[in-house]
């Protein structure tokens, strides 16, 4: 699509096929006090997706959340939802519906009364016998049927999350917004629902913005993931976009894990970025982000891009094994190289089978193909 | 020393206070309410009825008791609980502490001087003098159940307040949040998610200043001026002026017996309120 298209389709000309937003933050801030929580957010957020907030605590993804439930007012810029200025609509008159981190149950109503609550709200009053099949249509979803008169203490926390997105569902939201509702569960269960709010978006078709500290979950939930670092959005990528073309060392480090060398950049005679290391190392790499043509920099490699081997490589490194972890369908070695220092390697299984593995001590030589190292801001 | 024994020893000293302070007591009232009264006052053992037959005697304190200290209890609940929501959930927390210590100011002061303050607001020179120069006509405030009620309010607010308060601080904010995220306006959330979880917390206070209420003699003594008296202003009668000691304990097991019923009434119908919440709105 070219940009001209796309910025009809920014101004609200909704013809010729083009899907409107579910929701819209433009050029969003909000302060508290001297303390800048979101700083110029604009995203848009399209019917049907899954999108992540990721980021670590205090980077302004769950204001950015509370601004689309209305718990926030911005200080600046505007919220949009179906298209219509939401910023000073409460949070009640708004076609939204939020899990919340500790779920926020009612303790004195029952599983059944809890679901049904956003329901009994509605002006016209919806009919009892209505309520009644939404509710137990929900707990169906949630895999809950049976548990109408429960009280929320006699669930179990898995549970317990189960009914707080029946709350939340029941109400066919254009926006479900999700704040860390993962976080409280054991490793196991939260694996466990991953799959399951998957399997509940795709079923519902509702829009799902997910806010999440956990790089693991927000990759293999979402859509689209938007990082976050200090109020603001670092970038916005499919979960195999940002992990191939991160545009940052921020979001390099954040989204997998990968191997950073500090350096200056600089353009060779033949127009490609290399980035010069302490001890005369040089490497070529594919500049990322909005790099400077020369100065401080980075390099990025994923530990699975390196080749680690026996033998000499030709333009390879020369490093000494140092540690050696068995991860099961990989194995992680730390090897240490005299200029570079250590480095992590991923050596599949695959290779490894009948063989040994590298020892600890032992001499070994790492490369990497070309298009494999990226060069990118520091931060 | 066994866990049991280590239990034992643990509530010895309550269970010793309990015995001594309040069983025997009770039990020498419950046993003279049987007596009759000596010549000279006092108690003469007997085994007769006959104090409780006398007891419609004492019927109008009965009745000021039973009609101003639910009232009171009532009207104190009614004015502590916006009070005591404005301090727990709309107060600044820095504010908070400063503010409850306020709250409780009074009770640095004995009832009693504080009673007399309230004798002169309401007397000839107080509120009634203010209405009279403002052209309103002559009013009569103190010596009224009227005064009682405002004295007894004003008295035991600080009991009623707190309880209140500390059930909606505990209150989890993200409730009302959730509550107001699904669509209901904070009316809605205030007497479906506030209210019922901050009923604890009435019922306490309730308790507290009823049961007291019950007992009270020093405000129906100095605002009712011996008009409006209350069953412990009979019992002060009776033990200390008139020293018929009998007719007294067969008033004060007659208070105790009014009040275990009430208070046992009261409790299950707040249980009852507490666990059928869900059983009348399922839907």
């Amino acid at each position: 699509m070219d940009s001209q298209a796309s910025q009809a389709e920014y101004d609200g000309d909704f013809g010729s096929g083009a899907i409107r937003p579910v929701a819209e933050l433009r050029g969003v801030s909000k302060s508290f006090g001297e303390v800048l929580a979101a700083q110029d957010l604009t995203l848009r957020i399209e019917a049907g997706e899954f999108l992540s907030f990721l980021g670590p605590s205090g980077c302004g993804k769950t204001t950015a959340l509370r601004m689309l439930a209305g718990f926030e007012t911005p200080t600046s810029g505007e919220v949009l939802i179906d298209g219509e200025r939401v910023n000073d609509l409460a949070p009640y008159r708004r076609p939204v519906n939020m899990v919340f981190q500790s779920y926020a149950l009612f303790p004195h109503l029952s599983v059944a009364d809890n679901v049904s609550y956003g329901l009994r709200q509605r002006r016209p009053r919806i009919e009892r016998r209505t309520i009644q099949d939404k509710v137990t249509r929900a707990l169906e979803t949630v895999r809950l049927t049976g548990f109408e008169k429960r009280r929320i203490w006699e669930m179990s926390g898995g549970q317990q999350q189960r009914v707080a997105l029946a709350r939340a569902i029941v109400n066919e939201p254009k926006l479900l917004l999700l704040d860390e509702p993962l976080a409280a569960l054991d490793r196991k269960l939260r694996k466990e629902m991953q799959i399951e709010l998957q399997d509940l978006q795709r079923q519902l078709g509702i829009t799902f913005v997910l806010v999440t500290h956990d790089q693991e979950e927000a990759l293999s939930l979402s859509d689209r993931i938007c990082v976050m670092r200090a109020g603001r959005i670092v970038q916005i990528g499919t979960p195999q976009d940002l992990y191939d073309n991160p545009q940052s060392r921020y979001v390099a480090d954040f989204v997998g894990v990968s191997n950073f060398f500090d350096g200056a950049v600089f353009i060779d005679a033949g127009g490609r970025a290399r980035l010069r290391l302490a001890g005369g190392l040089e490497f070529e790499g594919r500049a990322v982000g909005d790099l400077a043509a020369e100065g401080e920099a980075c390099l990025s490699i994923r530990p699975e891009q390196i080749r680690l081997s026996r033998e000499p490589l030709e333009g390879g490194l020369e490093v000494v094994v140092q540690n050696r972890i068995f991860l099961g369908e990989h194995t992680e070695y730390l090897v240490r190289h005299a200029v570079l220092g250590p480095v992590i390697a991923l050596a599949p299984r695959q290779s490894e089978i009948g063989a040994s593995g590298f020892v600890q001590g032992e001499r070994a030589w790492i490369d990497w193909p070309d298009g494999a190292a990226l060069i990118m801001r520091r931060i | 020393m066994t866990q049991r024994e280590r239990n034992w020893l643990l509530v010895a000293p309550a269970a010793g206070w309990f015995l001594v302070m309040l069983v025997l007591p009770l039990s020498v009232v419950f046993i003279f309410s049987f007596g009759e009264r000596g010549a000279a006052g006092g108690y003469v053992p007997a085994f007769t009825f006959e104090q409780y037959a006398n007891l419609p005697a004492r019927f109008t304190a009965f009745q000021n008791t039973l009609i101003l200290a639910p009232l009171g209890t009532l009207a104190a609940m009614l004015i502590a609980y916006p009070l005591a929501y404005q301090l727990a959930v709309r107060t600044d927390p820095k504010w908070k502490t400063i503010l409850l210590v306020l709250v409780i100011v009074p009770f640095w002061t004995s009832i009693l001087i504080r009673s007399y303050a309230w004798i002169y607001i309401l007397g000839g020179r107080g509120i009634p003098a203010l209405i009279e120069a403002m052209g309103l006509g002559d009013v009569q405030l103190i010596y009224t159940p009227f005064a009682v009620l405002i004295g007894i309010v004003y008295g035991y607010l600080p009991l009623m307040v707190f309880p209140i308060y500390v059930s909606l601080d505990r209150l989890d904010k993200r409730l009302l949040e959730a509550s107001s995220d699904l669509g209901a306006p904070p009316l809605a959330t205030f007497f479906k998610v506030t209210v019922p979880l901050s009923i604890p917390g009435v019922a306490t206070g309730c308790m507290l200043v009823f049961i007291l209420l019950m007992g009270e003699f020093l405000i129906p003594l100095l605002l009712g001026g011996g008009k409006v008296f209350f069953v412990g202003n009979a019992l002060v009668d009776l033990f200390l002026q008139s020293r018929n000691w009998a007719f007294g304990s067969a008033v004060a097991v007659m208070l105790i017996v009014i009040m275990l019923v009430t208070v046992t009434v009261y409790m299950r119908l707040i249980a009852r309120l507490h666990t059928s919440r869900d059983d009348v709105s399922v839907m």
